[in-house]
């Protein structure tokens, strides 16, 4: 491989592009894929093919031939709501993960520079925050604010856009009030339901590394299922 | 397929160059049965023999350090292995998890 290449992979990466790289295992040539732009000459042949592994987002060596497809995803948007406390775990646990995310928080000591180093960070409240992002249903939204002005109005965004995955801080209690706001907000039932709350899997811990893990797992899981 | 996953090996690759050295990239490019890393997974190798990543869960990897350093010293841009389940009364490489993997390892130039 080219350094050149190299660095053109890097920059789409950091793009959060969707390519694929494709390499004659025969001859040692490589080059970039990507949807609706021009296959190089060499590998026109195996166009169809290239595109069915693409789309199906699937790495592998095209039957009966030399070609080998890597394809790069583009990172899950994940949005939080509220710079909190686990907030900060969260970070460290997914910064190894494929995730880009987003901290909204309209509340300004929260929401500083100095706690979130480097950080998508909005300070605004959901509604004008979430004009900034681009959003669809492969979304994901963590809520940690456990404060219905600020919570709710990002998890009927999350609901109205369809996302993936919706979690919620709070006790059984916050939760039941919570979906009862919903519901008189004209939200059906399964779309309620389909909201996770209290948010993460069961660990038993209850410190901010400890929710933030069960947090993490918890999306990661979900992901794989949608 | 690795969704949530987003190895910096890329990454650690292209710093490794900007140190001046010399790095071969390894990359599963086939598996059967139960091999540890899926397909796409990836290592990179320097002339000193350090590595990063991984293609298997530890067990080919000795064996792809040396390819990678002949390949390095040899200058030679590519090359591809396969590597077998390994039978456990001998002491060659293979895969103890009784996987099977194709291996592409290639000169970053």
């Amino acid at each position: 491989m080219k350094k050149q290449l190299l660095e053109q992979i890097l920059i789409k990466k950091k793009h959060k592009e969707e390519f694929a790289l494709i390499t004659n295992i025969l001859t040692g040539e490589s080059f970039i894929f990507e949807k609706n732009k021009k296959i190089d000459k060499n590998f026109e042949k195996y166009s169809d093919e290239i595109n069915n592994y693409f789309n199906n987002k699937q790495n592998g060596i095209i039957e009966n031939t030399d070609i080998f497809i890597d394809t790069y995803l583009r990172p899950v948007k994940v949005i939080i709501v509220g710079a909190v406390h686990i907030t900060q775990y969260l970070l460290d646990y997914a910064k190894d993960l494929n995730f880009e995310i987003f901290i909204i928080d309209p509340r300004r000591y929260f929401a500083s520079e100095k706690r979130f180093p480097n950080m998508n960070i909005i300070n605004k409240w959901p509604i004008e925050a979430f004009e900034e992002i681009k959003t669809d249903s492969s979304s994901a939204l963590i809520a940690l604010t456990h404060d219905p002005k600020i919570d709710d109005p990002a998890l009927k965004h999350a609901l109205k856009n369809k996302f993936f995955y919706i979690g919620a801080l709070g006790s059984k209690t916050t939760h039941l009030n919570r979906c009862q706001r919903l519901k008189e907000s004209g939200f059906k039932e399964e779309e309620i339901n389909s909201i996770h709350g209290p948010i993460g899997i069961k660990l038993g811990g209850k410190s901010a590394p400890e929710i933030a893990l069960s947090i993490i797992a918890q999306l990661v899981s979900e992901t794989y299922k949608s | 397929m690795k969704k949530t996953i987003d190895e910096k090996i890329l990454d650690e690759a292209n710093s490794w160059i900007k140190a001046n050295h010399k790095v071969a990239l390894v990359t599963v490019i086939k598996t059967w049965g139960s091999s540890p890393r899926q397909v796409g997974s990836k290592m990179i190798v320097n002339e000193n023999g350090d590595f990063s990543g991984s293609v298997s869960g530890g067990c080919v990897e000795s064996s792809i350090i040396d390819e990678s350093l002949k390949l390095l010293k040899d200058n030679k841009p590519f090359k591809k292995i396969e590597f077998k389940v390994s039978n456990q009364n001998a002491w060659e490489v293979g895969l103890a998890c009784g996987g099977e993997i194709t291996i592409y390892l290639e000169i970053i130039n």
